[in-house]
């Protein structure tokens, strides 16, 4: 950004063509506020956490009138980290009676590229326990199923959020980018019953030792 | 900023004044925030496109999102025009405002108030479903407030070309674009820093394989990088080191008057690779078009015949 030079002074800057001093210092001001802002969101929206103080100072002074212009943002952009939390996240809804995938729903659908694709992971992604506060982590697996109870032809479903898995680059293997892996990070049970949604905790499937019975022949007792 | 004076040096505050009112308010035509209205109109209308498909799905009245949803989710200073459209039919007829706002800053016709309504919509839309927003959405909001600000329907556009045809006088240069102007810029340098702090927080960035953690966490991931990442440590250590290079290279180089040309060339082609290699190619395109704000007023200078002025 070059300055353009016309009819400059002797110190370089054009005087007869500035605004006036009242205008510049007005803007000045309001660049000031602004930049500061756009500092403090920066410090603020992280990852890392912020501290108390710029917090404050930020959520009383400035988020007043910088989230109503979606200026809060600080740009800590999950596809700068290459962390295990950047990994793409889909969501997929199912008869709780299921256990097949003929009778799920995928959402993006699979193949499924582009922005709007993008969206439907960055959704997903919210539905991971820990993203949001307790209060509101219910919210979106249990919208999602309402909207959903149609499609799936049930009222009572199961809500999977899944992660792709990320691959060593020593285990890499050509199959593993042609149909990438997912795991369950959070699954959820809604059902509609008298009208009424209602969203029921599900115990995660652990990886445990197998129960082994004794047979009769081996000596068991009933 | 140079200096003809050969009188004793100024005091550092005098200059600092002087460097602050050079930058901010020195007046500039229109042409350079022309070429970034309309890269940032095509940005727009490829992310508000995005929404289609969905739209009712979202955030229709029996929508993922409802709005008990979002008034749960969003924060209190949070508001949306987009709150008052209840029905589907209204929903889609604030959608399609936001197509013609957008088209309309496309080949800036009424561009002061095309701006306005697609920066307006744009962050409705976004309030809207907070949960839905990629990064290459906030670009969009930082390009769009600054059009706000600018007169870019000063050049290449139908505005120009009607007061051609009107022999009104040509719009001359102005304060509104340097200001415009030099936000965009510094959004852009500020941004890059704010990539690199994130990335020096992570370990990967620092063993160099963040390159291959960019690949391999895609749901469509791109089978021939991949292979040729895993294929040889070096080439992902250079790939993750030559990203963070890049942007320190290019938070700082914008602010070199000898290295801009070279800066912003090279930013048009990495902010889109970088974007490209995780997995978000707008949100690269984004930062190239912010990048734009550094470019010499030189590259700028030819008139394309359609919507010239006089």
């Amino acid at each position: 950004m070059s300055v353009e030079q016309p009819g400059k002074t002797d110190s370089g800057v054009p005087s007869a063509s500035l605004p006036s001093e009242g205008f510049r210092g007005f803007v000045s001001i309001a660049l000031t506020l602004y930049l500061l802002g756009f500092t403090l969101t920066v410090a603020c929206n992280s990852s890392s956490g912020s501290s108390t103080l710029l917090r404050t100072v930020k959520s009383k002074l400035f988020s007043p009138w910088m989230v109503p212009l979606w200026l809060d943002i600080g740009f800590d952009e999950r596809l700068t980290y290459g962390q295990i939390d950047d990994a793409d996240y889909l969501i997929m809804v199912e008869p709780w009676e299921s256990s097949g995938e003929d009778m799920s729903i995928r959402l993006p659908a699979k193949g499924a590229s582009g922005v709007a694709a993008a969206r439907w992971r960055q959704l997903a992604s919210w539905l991971e326990p820990g993203m949001v506060p307790e209060d509101v982590a219910g919210l979106l697996p249990s919208a999602m199923a309402e909207n959903l109870f149609d499609d799936v032809g049930a009222e009572d479903v199961r809500v999977r959020t899944m992660r792709v898995v990320l691959t060593d680059r020593e285990e890499f293997s050509a199959e593993d980018a042609a149909e990438p892996q997912y795991a369950p990070v959070a699954v959820a049970r809604v059902r509609r019953v008298a009208g009424s949604v209602q969203l029921l905790p599900v115990e995660q499937e652990r990886d445990v030792a197998p129960v082994v019975t004794p047979s009769a022949e081996q000596g068991a007792t009933p | 900023m140079s200096s003809l004076s050969t009188s004793e040096p100024r005091p550092l505050s005098e200059q600092l004044g002087r460097a602050w009112n050079a930058f901010w308010f020195v007046p500039t035509n229109a042409r350079g925030l022309a070429v970034i209205r309309i890269a940032t109109a095509a940005l727009g209308l490829l992310l508000w496109a995005s929404y289609a498909n969905d739209l009712q799905q979202w955030f229709g009245p029996e929508g993922v999102v409802s709005p008990s949803v979002i008034d749960s989710w969003r924060s209190s200073y949070g508001i949306s025009l987009f709150d008052s459209a209840t029905t589907a039919a209204s929903l889609w007829a604030l959608y399609a405002v936001g197509f013609v706002a957008f088209a309309a800053l496309l080949v800036g016709i009424g561009t002061p108030f095309a701006a306005i309504a697609a920066a307006v919509l744009w962050v409705s839309l976004l309030h809207r479903g907070p949960m839905l927003v990629q990064p290459a959405d906030d670009l969009l909001v930082i390009l769009l407030w600054c059009l706000v600000i600018g007169r870019s329907g000063d050049a290449i556009s139908l505005d120009a070309r009607l007061r051609a045809i009107r022999k009104l006088p040509e719009a001359g240069p102005s304060v509104r674009n340097r200001l415009a102007l030099s936000l965009l810029g510094v959004h852009a340098s500020g941004i890059a820093v704010a990539a690199v702090l994130s990335q020096l927080k992570g370990d990967v960035w620092w063993d160099g394989t963040a390159a291959w953690w960019l690949v391999s966490g895609r749901d469509q991931a791109a089978g021939t990088l991949m292979a040729a990442l895993a294929e040889s440590d070096y080439l992902t250590n250079f790939v993750t080191h030559a990203i963070t290079l890049f942007e320190i290279v290019f938070a700082a180089g914008v602010w070199v008057a000898g290295l801009r040309g070279f800066v912003v060339t090279m930013g048009l082609f990495g902010w889109p690779l970088i974007g490209l290699l995780s997995g978000d190619l707008l949100w690269g395109c984004g930062m190239a078009t912010l990048g734009l704000a550094w470019a010499p007023p030189a590259w700028f200078a030819g008139r394309p015949a359609l919507f010239a002025g006089r």
